[in-house]
């Protein structure tokens, strides 16, 4: 009798684990394992390969949080219009977008414009040489630090970019041609002439999924792999951006924006409110406009977002899920993350990461994930440089981008530009554009077979 | 001897029933027959739906632009009656196609630029006072909030949706006319894309050489995903946010009262991908759902028509509702959710495992 259940309860126990196995062998393998290689996100992964992918919600979130997130999601669409108005005033009075999504669409990467139209999904950072108060980049008298491309229509544009493309052919090691355009910009119409010492970075809108993790990675972590000097002499360096946070009011880590100009998920929401909407709030409490002409609010004006507002939407994008990887167990796919290893792509796109513990909000405690990056500024060479720096980053320098989801860009945003400016047209172009610290690894993939250079580029598309 | 017998089974009948469960989950595509249905549901769903609605669409703004067109060289109560149910009419479709709101309609940014909410009402007001010239080029130039569908209607309407033909300034007429030439022209866009730009092929042809579909599944999951989206956009957002702030002042389309029906119009999208049919019936997902699992299908249309019934039993104007019908308003979010909730955790899992 006694035997008899044990024996029962082994065969139901191993049945279950074969179960258990069968399941796995699925096209969403091994979303059991918690440490997958297909759970970019760890437990926050969300499973859609659509034009929706980058738009998840957090998993296992309480219903009160759900409606924080959604609330902030409502907001990030929310279109903002002249005051007064009903709904959503307060726009500009210059302004280079009316709302988060216009830039972020289906909270993805922007769009670059065409020849003759406007910057829409990109903005242009602007300074004078020298440092600020807290070794900020130092704002243009009549400008400040960005260069606002739209105005309320009886206000005056800050200005306008032209942008042209010069395109340059060079060659792979098997005798391939490939095609490289580098941008110009130019600012056309300032609404007041411009200092001649002008500085001008390009920052295209970057993907906003994925940065509650980002944020959940200790700076131990990150700092571990920081090495400034190089002194362990492999030609990476990796450096630290300090950058002032203006609630704590003093200097910390930059994580967030090309540069990692930005310290908390609260201020780049707030920054761009308050820059690319023209909405004041409680961090940026003061119009960009303010001692420029545009400027017309009255004296001891009030911010005009909310707070809850604007925590609403800093949740919503620390609550967007990662989509999962594709084709993980392709043996392409395989071979070109191979690739990825040994051309030393990976000593900056760091492949895993672990987030802290987090016992304010559980769904980001603890969690491996895939996001491929280091987030510390690397030397990326002339080509690439904007002559512009930021804080601790150099006019050369620039932060590794996480590149979890990048395969989907396509499939979101319906185009393939890359690179802090746009300009590369295909990921294989933003690879080839990379010099500085990866010009070895670019040099390794010039002189790939085809076949290899494919490999490469399928891996890509699997993230 | 027994223990002996007892460990071989311990281990035999476990491999056995794991090798039957391991077969039953690879058996579901090898049928020919339900392999040219999948293809064809595609093709219907991309060509018969996604494609006609939008060229539906454009022949209504045609339609709408010829009515606003009249209104300005005779304008009086008759034809802006014509004008006003031309713009219903042309909306009805373009509620609908919210329901397969992916593809070019969201990445070109077409979506913003015909149907942004709110209007700005002190630039419109600022336009309309200015000596600038209201061509179409003026008009496309223009912010988001004040283009496409919201200022037509506002202009159509009037504020309080009590506009009278006389009231109509030469300017107000100057500024429609260009307004409606432009929505025509963004509608073409899409329309324009989906059918010579070949995205209905991209569709069509998913998994057998789209660029935008390198898999069946990933069409499939991408229409199902839409449907879910816009249960989820009309439940949580277009009517809850006005509901729990308790102020018409953020409902949709305030000025022509027509927020019901846009919230209906959107519903009705999720059965018109879901059954392959726009105007002209083709195959849809029901099919496949039909011939593996009634009981699914039987549940996403009790689910839709509960949704859809419960919107209709809204009597109020919607603006009206949140704060005079609330069980009602509440009602309908509820019954919207619920068929969020069953696309989204019963219809996407069948159809990642069956339309591969």
């Amino acid at each position: 009798m006694r035997k008899t259940t044990k024996a029962v309860l082994i065969i139901l126990f191993i049945v279950a684990g074969f179960i258990v196995a069968c399941r796995k062998a699925d096209v969403t393998a091994n979303a059991g394992n918690p440490d997958s290689e297909w759970l970019s996100g760890g437990s926050q992964t969300a499973f859609d390969e659509g034009s929706g992918a980058f738009s998840h919600m957090f998993n296992g979130l309480p219903e009160f949080l759900e409606r924080v997130h959604e609330i902030g999601d409502g907001q990030f669409e929310a279109t903002f219009v002249s005051a007064p108005a009903p709904v959503n005033p307060g726009l500009g009075p210059i302004f280079n977008n009316v709302s988060c999504a216009s830039c972020h669409v289906n909270d993805g990467r922007g769009k670059v414009p065409g020849t003759g139209e406007s910057a829409a999904n990109m903005l242009f950072r602007l300074s004078i040489p020298g440092e600020g108060e807290h070794g900020n980049p130092v704002p243009v008298p009549g400008f400040g630090d960005q260069l606002q491309s739209r105005g309320l229509l009886s206000k005056k544009k800050e200005g306008d970019v032209a942008i042209t493309y010069t395109e340059t052919t060079y060659e792979f090691a098997d005798g391939t041609t490939y095609k490289l355009r580098k941008p110009t910009y130019t600012i056309i119409q300032p609404y007041i002439p411009l200092p001649a010492n002008i500085m001008l970075s390009p920052r295209v809108a970057a993907p906003v999924f994925g940065l509650g993790l980002i944020e959940g990675i200790s700076e131990a972590d990150i700092l571990a792999n920081a090495d400034a000097e190089d002194k362990d002499g492999d030609g990476i360096s990796g450096k630290p951006n300090y950058v002032w946070d203006v609630l704590q009011e003093k200097k910390v880590l930059g994580r967030f924006g090309w540069k990692a100009n930005q310290p908390s998920l609260l201020q780049q929401v707030a920054a761009a409110y308050n820059g690319d909407i023209g909405i004041t709030n409680f961090v940026f409490p003061k119009e960009s406009s303010e001692g420029q002409t545009q400027f017309d609010a009255d004296p001891g004006y009030n911010y005009e977002l909310s707070d809850s507002l604007l925590h609403g939407v800093e949740f919503y994008v620390r609550t967007l899920a990662v989509p999962a990887r594709r084709r993980v167990d392709n043996a392409v796919v395989a071979n070109g993350k191979s690739i990825f290893i040994a051309s030393g792509c990976i000593k900056c796109h760091k492949a895993d990461a672990r987030t802290s513990v987090n016992v304010s909000l559980p769904q980001l405690s603890n969690q491996l994930i895939h996001p491929y990056t280091d987030l510390l500024l690397h030397d990326m060479g002339e080509g690439l440089a904007d002559n512009r720096p930021d804080f601790l980053a150099s006019g050369r320098e620039w932060r590794t981008p996480p590149l979890w989801g990048i395969g989907l860009t396509q499939r979101v945003n319906g185009h393939s530009n890359f690179l802090h400016d746009g300009r590369a047209r295909s990921l294989l172009e933003a690879v080839l554009w990379h010099d500085g610290e990866a010009a070895s690894a670019k040099e390794k993939v010039r002189a790939m077979s085809k076949a290899e250079r494919n490999a490469l580029v399928t891996f890509l598309e699997s993230l | 001897m027994n223990k002996t017998i007892i460990k071989a089974l311990v281990i035999a009948i476990p491999l056995t029933l794991a090798g039957i469960s391991c077969k039953k989950d690879k058996t579901t595509n090898t049928n020919t027959d339900s392999e040219t249905l999948k293809k064809e549901i595609l093709s219907d769903v991309s060509n018969k739906v996604c494609k006609e609605s939008y060229e539906d669409m454009y022949t209504k703004s045609l339609a709408l632009l010829a009515s606003v067109e009249t209104l300005n060289t005779t304008t009086n109560d008759a034809n802006l009656a014509i004008s006003q149910a031309k713009w219903k009419d042309m909306r009805t479709t373009w509620e609908q196609t919210e329901a397969w709101l992916f593809g070019p309609i969201a990445a070109e940014e077409i979506d913003p630029r015909i149907d942004t909410w709110p209007v700005d009402f002190n630039a419109l007001e600022d336009i309309l006072s200015s000596d600038d010239d209201l061509t179409e080029a003026y008009v496309d130039d223009l912010e988001e909030s004040l283009k496409g569908f919201h200022p037509i209607e506002y202009l159509l309407w009037g504020q309080n949706g009590t506009k009278a033909a006389a009231s109509f300034t030469p300017r107000e007429k100057e500024y429609l006319l260009s307004l409606t030439q432009n929505l025509v022209k963004l509608t073409k866009e899409v329309r324009d894309i989906w059918t010579t730009g070949g995205y209905t092929q991209e569709l069509a042809l998913a998994g057998q050489g789209s660029t935008e579909f390198t898999t069946r599944v990933a069409a499939y999951v991408q229409i199902v995903d839409a449907m879910a989206g816009i249960c989820e956009e009309v439940a949580t957002g277009k009517i809850k946010e006005p509901f729990d702030a308790a102020d018409a002042g953020l409902e949709e389309s305030p000025f022509a009262k027509n927020s019901l029906t846009d919230f209906t119009n959107n519903i009705k999208g999720v059965l018109a991908a879901y059954q392959g049919r726009f105007i002209n019936d083709g195959k849809g997902l029901e099919d496949l759902v039909r011939a593996n699992n009634l009981s699914l299908d039987a549940e996403v249309k009790a689910k839709h028509a509960a949704a859809i019934a419960a919107l209709a039993d809204i009597t109020v104007p919607f603006g009206d509702a949140i704060t005079t019908q609330q069980s009602k308003v509440q009602n309908a979010m509820d019954k919207i959710g619920d068929l969020q909730v069953t696309l989204e955790t019963k219809l996407k899992p069948f159809l990642q495992q069956y339309a591969k």
